[in-house]
Formats: structure tokens, sequence, C-alpha cells
């Protein structure tokens, strides 16, 4: 059975963003993530910076062949948000610069509204495309590898960061091991006749246990094979371990954190002045050095 | 065969709980190269006397030794350098991610450096056939795959003692047959590997060197499969059957015109039809 998430699945090519240092991209994603939430004054600025955001994602998209359909695909479990989003700021408040329309009962909507909406989802969704490329294009050991070395710090204060990265992957390995199984369970007890589709909601909740306990059961009995199987392959966690794969941080590495910090750091220092500049010619005008701060 | 023992097993006491035995005063041993075959209901203490033998349980009373070396607390580093174990499940025993992840786990616990380990991978992945499928995840492969890549996990460590525990009782006839040619690929390749295959497949049990035959926790009969199957009435006694080929055997033998045939070197049924064919021709 497939494995797709709302974060998206690993695809398999191998194009450049493949084979970036996972924990640059790592790195990256959080970086881009954060500057996507910066402040940058008026709307024009907010627009403007997104925007450039926005192509250099879907650059990102197009040279790490991310499925769209994928990231559409994601998209979807935002309609509920923008249906709030709208609710919340375009339908109830009365207050704004910018009136559409004016009904005979006093109720006013205002393009302030509307605007602040457009800029929340644009947020949003450059950072689901953003979560999109890192996960299609890194796999989820390698995301783990690369928390294990960002965690490696805490080693100093005695923290297991071996034992958590190897508890994280048994546990990325084992989803779809456990998806199966729900669907086996679910079937066989489909056969005995429990219905989860229909019927009120405790008798749902009735029939989801007919589901979960089972599922526990032979979650418990599976851990307990594997630990039994871990030490007879002669697993001590207390003891140093060699690593089959480790990370190495090549030279185009060092090319893409350059373009990451080159980007980000520009959005940065724009963020950190735009309440000085108005819109795109002030920016012209502050670039060629006719305007200053 | 070599004579010297690699096993020893004393006057082994286990249960799970107090007062029960589900092993009572077991004694037996092992010799090197040898292909013991392990047999008996559910609940006879098969499986239990394999964990015993890798340390994962401790005996009640009793003694193990594996190379004259005692099995306890401070030598266990030593013994799991020497024997290994194959088990029933092949999801609950991957380890790793992907296959290649998967073999090298066992060389990780034992520190072995990155650029051998590369090696040794791929050296075992070959020799189980499943080299093109290094990078594979386990939900892309058949249980069959799967055991193969745990064997190739404990082939890769270099061990003395290698124990199936009814590895190959979740695999369909095909994954059954790929399992049974590899051990015996295997024991060619080394005939210093010492194999103890715990199973329901009498079949198999018949090709071993020897077979145990574990009934209510006491060893039930212990000689070579002819010896052992030679009498059926007491095999079915304690509700186990005997291999099909015996079967034919038995009842030959109390013909009058294949009395004197030599049996004791047939390996599967065609042999014995063509020695039929050439008695009666003769």
């Amino acid at each position: 059975m497939a494995t797709t998430s709302i974060l998206g699945k690993y695809s398999p090519y191998n194009t450049i963003l493949h084979r970036i240092d996972p924990r640059l991209k790592l790195f990256s994603l959080i970086l881009l993530m954060v500057v996507v939430f910066l402040p940058f004054g008026n709307y024009t600025n907010r627009f403007m910076v997104l925007g450039v955001l926005a192509l250099f994602i879907f650059i990102l998209m197009l040279v790490g062949r991310v499925s769209f359909a994928s990231f559409f695909k994601s998209l979807k479990a935002m309609w509920l948000m923008f249906i709030f989003l709208l609710i919340f700021m375009f339908f109830i408040p009365s207050e704004g610069k910018y009136p559409i329309h004016s009904f005979s009962n006093g109720y006013t909507l205002y393009y302030d509204g509307l605007l602040q909406v457009a800029h929340i989802m644009l947020r949003l969704i450059l950072m689901i495309a953003l979560t999109i490329v890192l996960t299609s294009t890194t796999t989820p050991m390698e995301i783990t590898y690369s928390l294990e070395w960002f965690l490696a710090p805490l080693k100093l204060v005695r923290f297991p960061t071996q034992i958590v990265s190897l508890t994280i992957s048994l546990a990325l390995r084992f989803i779809p091991t456990l998806l199966n199984e729900t669907n086996r369970i679910m079937n066989a007890q489909k056969s005995r006749g429990v219905d989860y589709n229909r019927g009120f909601l405790t008798s749902k909740i009735k029939s989801i246990t007919t589901l979960i306990i089972p599922l526990l059961v032979s979650c418990f009995s599976r851990s307990d094979e594997l630990a039994v199987a871990m030490e007879a392959r002669g697993y001590n966690p207390y003891v140093k371990r060699s690593r089959y794969k480790t990370l190495k941080f090549r030279l185009r590495d060092l090319f893409s954190i350059i373009i990451v910090i080159i980007i980000a750091g520009g959005v940065i220092a724009f963020s950190v002045c735009s309440s000085n500049i108005e819109g795109f010619s002030d920016l012209i005008n502050l670039l060629w050095g006719i305007k200053t701060i | 065969m070599n004579e010297e023992k690699i096993i020893e097993v004393k006057n082994l006491t286990f249960g799970y709980e107090k007062g029960e035995r589900i092993l009572d005063n077991v004694s037996f041993s092992i010799s090197k190269g040898e292909y013991v075959t392990l047999i008996g209901h559910n609940g006879s203490g098969k499986s239990t006397l394999a964990k015993l033998l890798s340390f994962i349980l401790t005996p009640d009373s009793g003694e193990i030794y594996i190379e004259n070396q005692s099995l306890e607390e401070k030598s266990i580093d030593s013994i799991r350098n020497k024997i290994g174990i194959v088990f029933q499940n092949p999801d609950n025993q991957f380890i790793g991610s992907s296959v290649e992840d998967d073999i090298a786990f066992g060389l990780e616990n034992r520190n072995i450096e990155q650029a051998k380990m590369k090696e040794i991978v791929k050296e075992y992945a070959k020799k189980v056939g499943m080299l093109e499928y290094i990078k594979k995840e386990p939900e892309e492969l058949s249980g069959g795959q799967k055991q193969r890549v745990a064997i190739a996990g404990i082939l890769a460590l270099n061990l003395k003692i290698i124990i199936f525990d009814e590895a190959t009782s979740m695999l369909d006839p095909e994954g059954v047959e790929e399992i049974r040619n590899l051990i015996l690929e295997m024991k060619k390749e080394d005939k210093e590997l010492t194999f103890i295959s715990i199973t329901h497949d009498i079949e198999e049990a018949y090709l071993s060197d020897r077979v145990i035959i574990l009934n209510e926790g006491k060893i039930y009969k212990n000689d070579c499969p002819l010896k052992v199957f030679e009498n059926e009435e007491e095999i079915k006694k304690i509700g186990l059957d005997i291999p099909f080929i015996m079967k034919i055997t038995n009842k030959l033998k109390k013909d009058e015109r294949f009395k004197d045939l030599n049996y004791d070197k047939i390996k599967n049924l065609k042999e014995l039809s063509e020695i039929i064919c050439q008695k009666l021709e003769a």
C-alpha cells in the first residue's frame, strides 16, 4: 500500500536536489520557512517578496522533479483553512481602508481583508511547497540521519542521540507494515460483519475499537519479536557502533548553501528595512543608492 | 564430518513461569559442521531452546557450552559472535530501512569500519541473490526475499552456528524451496558451518544429518533421520508424521522382493523410483 501523506512522499529520482546533503536541506527548509513568515511592511512589499520566494521554490520543484500532482493534492486540505480565513478576515471585520462594496444596511466589505487572506494563504502554500520539496527529494532515513547530526551537541549532556535516531528509523520502517496490518484487520473484521462506514458516532467508535485492540496487541508482539531479533544480532545501545551510511559535505553542498543564504539573507535584510521602503520604486532607488535609510 | 563438539547442552531446564517446565532436563550435543533438525509440536520447547542457545533467555538450571565456553553473562559478546538466529516472521526481523541497511545492522553492532562493511554487504547480498534489490525497502520485497536478506545478515557476521527458528513456516511453497536450496548451498560452501533448523517440515528433517524430536520438554528421539523415522508407530504416538519417502521405504522393506535394497542413501523420490526400476528390470 502506498504511504502517501499530506507532506508528500519520496520520489526516487537522481536530481541534484536528491544528491545534496540532507542536513543542508533540512537547515535550508527551516531557514526558508522562517523567512516566509517575516514581516515586510505593506502589502506591495509582502507580495513582492513572497513572489520572489515562490519563484525560487517553483524552480526548486522543477529541478527536484517534484510531482505537482501530489503538491496540489496536499493543497486540497487547505480549503477549510481558506474558508475560515475568509469568514474571519473578510466577511466579519467592519474596518478597512479600501471598501469594495457597501450594502444598504451599512455592512461593508473591504479589500484589506481579501489581501490579508491571500497573504496568509500564500505563506502557508509556500511552506507546504517547501516541505514537499524536502520530503520528495530526501528519504526518511536521510532526514533521520540529519536530525541525529543536529542533535549531536546534546551528547554532551548524555542525551542518547543514537538510540533516538534508531527509534525514529524503526518507526518509519514500520509505518507501511502497520498500515498493511490495519488493512488486514479491517478486512477480517468486515468479513465478520463490522461496519466501519455507517452508523452513528457511538456505533462508529465501538466498531473502531474492534480495529484498535487487535492492532495494539499485534504491535506489542511485533516489537517484542523485533527486540529479540535485534538482540540476537548483537545490538547493544550503550556500545559504540559503526555506521553503514555517513553523510558527506561536498563542494556542491557549499554552492547550494551559499545560494540559500544569499536569498534568505536578502529577504531578511529587506524585512529589517522594509518599514522605510514603500513599494518597488523605493527599492530600486535604494539599490541605486539614491535613497538612504 | 568433524567429531569436535561445538554445542553441548547438559541437564537444561527452563520455564517461563515458576514451576513450569518448558524444557525438562534436556541433554544433547552437536558436532561441528552438522546439520541438525529439531522437530516437535507447538509448545514442545523448540523455539525456547533456540532462545536459550543464543542467550536471549537464561536457563533455570543446567549448562550450555559453545565451543567449550560456558554460556553466561560475561561470555555473551563472544557467544553472539558465534551463533545467529533467523526467525520466523520475515517482517519482524527486518531492522534496516533497506536491504543493504538490514544486512549491515549486525556489522554496525560489531563496529566494523565503513569501507569493509560495504564490501561485506555486497558480497553476501550477492550470495543470497539479492544484489539487484540492495536499495529496495522491505515492503517492496516478498516474504522469501526478506528471509533471504535476514539470512544474508546472519551469514555476513561469519558465525559458526546458525539457527533457523521456523524460518520457512510463513513462506509460500516457492519461498520454502528457495530457502531450502540456499541452506544446502551454504552447507556445501562451508563444511565447518553448524546448522540447526527448527521446523515443522518433516521432509526437510529427512534431508538433515540428524533429527532431534522434542516432546513435552523432553528429548523423544535423537538420531539420524533413517533411524528416527524407522518406527512409524512411535512417531505417530506423539502426533507427528514421518516423511513420505520413509513411508514408502518402510512398506517396501516388508515386501519380499524389495527387502534387501539399500535405502540409506536415497535423497528423494526420483532416486527411489530409479532403484525400484533397476530391481524390477534385474
